[in-house]
């Protein structure tokens, strides 16, 4: 059950990531001379939104 | 499913040989595998910086002493000035980033050293860090601002009456949950890579195992997988040699925005 839980938990945090790739892609796509800057960027919107997969970690094996 | 049956066994076996285990016991607590590898990795550190230090010079060098000066410069640049901003802050706050950065990055190459472990695949060390750096960025936020501000500053200003305790109670939850994302993404990326190498190297050498017992042509189209799976293994490497800096450069960075969030006017 804890399995499942996780990976319900983890649903959401990975659609988050994924924008957060492609949202970074398409910038540099646009403007590669901004890498560096959009990549910090990638970077913070990705751990914001991967915390909550990380809480769902957490919680698993708490009650595993 | 001849060789497969073992996988699960093994696979226990693994995950008991990556918790650490008591060198000495005091009482109150005790010297793992993880503390010494920990101490490993400090000196590594200090050695490595030391030397690199003594030969720095204007004139620009090959090796290992212009990757370490440009790792310096980039974590300097993206970091220091990308996020805390301006001259003092970047002066002030980088020699604590650069220590956290360079141990954390160390600890991570080190446990791909196989035999070695690593230092952050071990929560308890983890959790250090991340302590170390709340207390860090709170700290110099009290420092910033005072006392009774830093804590009324926790909500954003600007909410409605009776709204804004809800805000501040769940800013202030989240202040804490700090802790938990920093040390568990770190500890998480870490023992979930070792696991996956180490369930490919067993892998690897569940099928080639039953040909080095009995060479017959049988056994050795059944040791065919392992060629895919060594190809995987290679592949999972090169993967956490790329993750090790990562979760390094992700934590710095977290460190330096939370460091900015403290310090910074509300």
């Amino acid at each position: 059950m804890t399995v499942i839980g996780y990976g319900l938990a983890v649903i959401g945090a990975g659609i988050g990531v994924g924008l957060a790739a492609y949202g970074g892609a398409t910038a540099t796509a646009r403007q590669p001379e901004m890498q560096p800057k959009i990549f910090t960027t990638f970077i913070l919107g990705a751990a914001f939104s991967e915390a909550l997969a990380l809480i769902g970690f957490v919680l698993a094996l708490m009650s595993a | 499913m001849g060789p497969l049956e073992h996988l699960s066994g093994e696979i226990a076996h693994l995950i008991e040989e990556l918790s650490g285990r008591d060198i000495w016991n005091f009482g109150w607590g005790s010297i793992t595998t993880y503390s010494v590898w920990i101490i490993i990795v400090l000196l590594l550190v200090f050695a490595v910086i030391w030397v690199v230090k003594s030969r720095v010079s204007l004139i620009p060098k090959k090796g290992p002493v212009a990757a370490i000066e440009a790792t310096v410069d980039y974590i300097r640049r993206e970091v220091g000035y990308g996020v805390l901003g301006h001259k003092e802050a970047v002066d002030k706050h980088m020699p604590f980033l650069f220590t956290i950065f360079f141990f954390i990055l160390a600890a991570n190459l080190v446990g791909l050293i196989p035999g070695a472990k690593a230092a952050t695949g071990t929560f308890s060390a983890t959790l250090t860090l991340a302590v170390v750096s709340f207390v860090y960025f709170n700290y110099y936020g009290i420092k910033h601002s005072g006392l009774g501000h830093y804590i009324v500053n926790i909500a954003p200003k600007g909410i409605m009456p009776g709204l804004n305790i809800l805000v501040w109670l769940i800013e202030l939850l989240s202040l804490f949950l700090r802790i938990v994302t920093l040390s568990v993404r770190l500890f998480a990326n870490m023992y979930a890579g070792h696991i996956v190498i180490g369930a490919f190297s067993i892998l690897t050498t569940l099928f080639v195992f039953p040909m080095i017992q009995d060479f017959t042509l049988a056994n050795l189209g059944g040791a065919a997988p392992a060629i895919g799976w060594m190809l995987l293994l290679v592949l999972m490497y090169g993967m956490e040699i790329l993750v090790a800096f990562i979760q390094a450069y992700v934590f710095t960075l977290l460190s330096a925005v939370y460091i900015q969030l403290a310090t910074s006017e509300h």
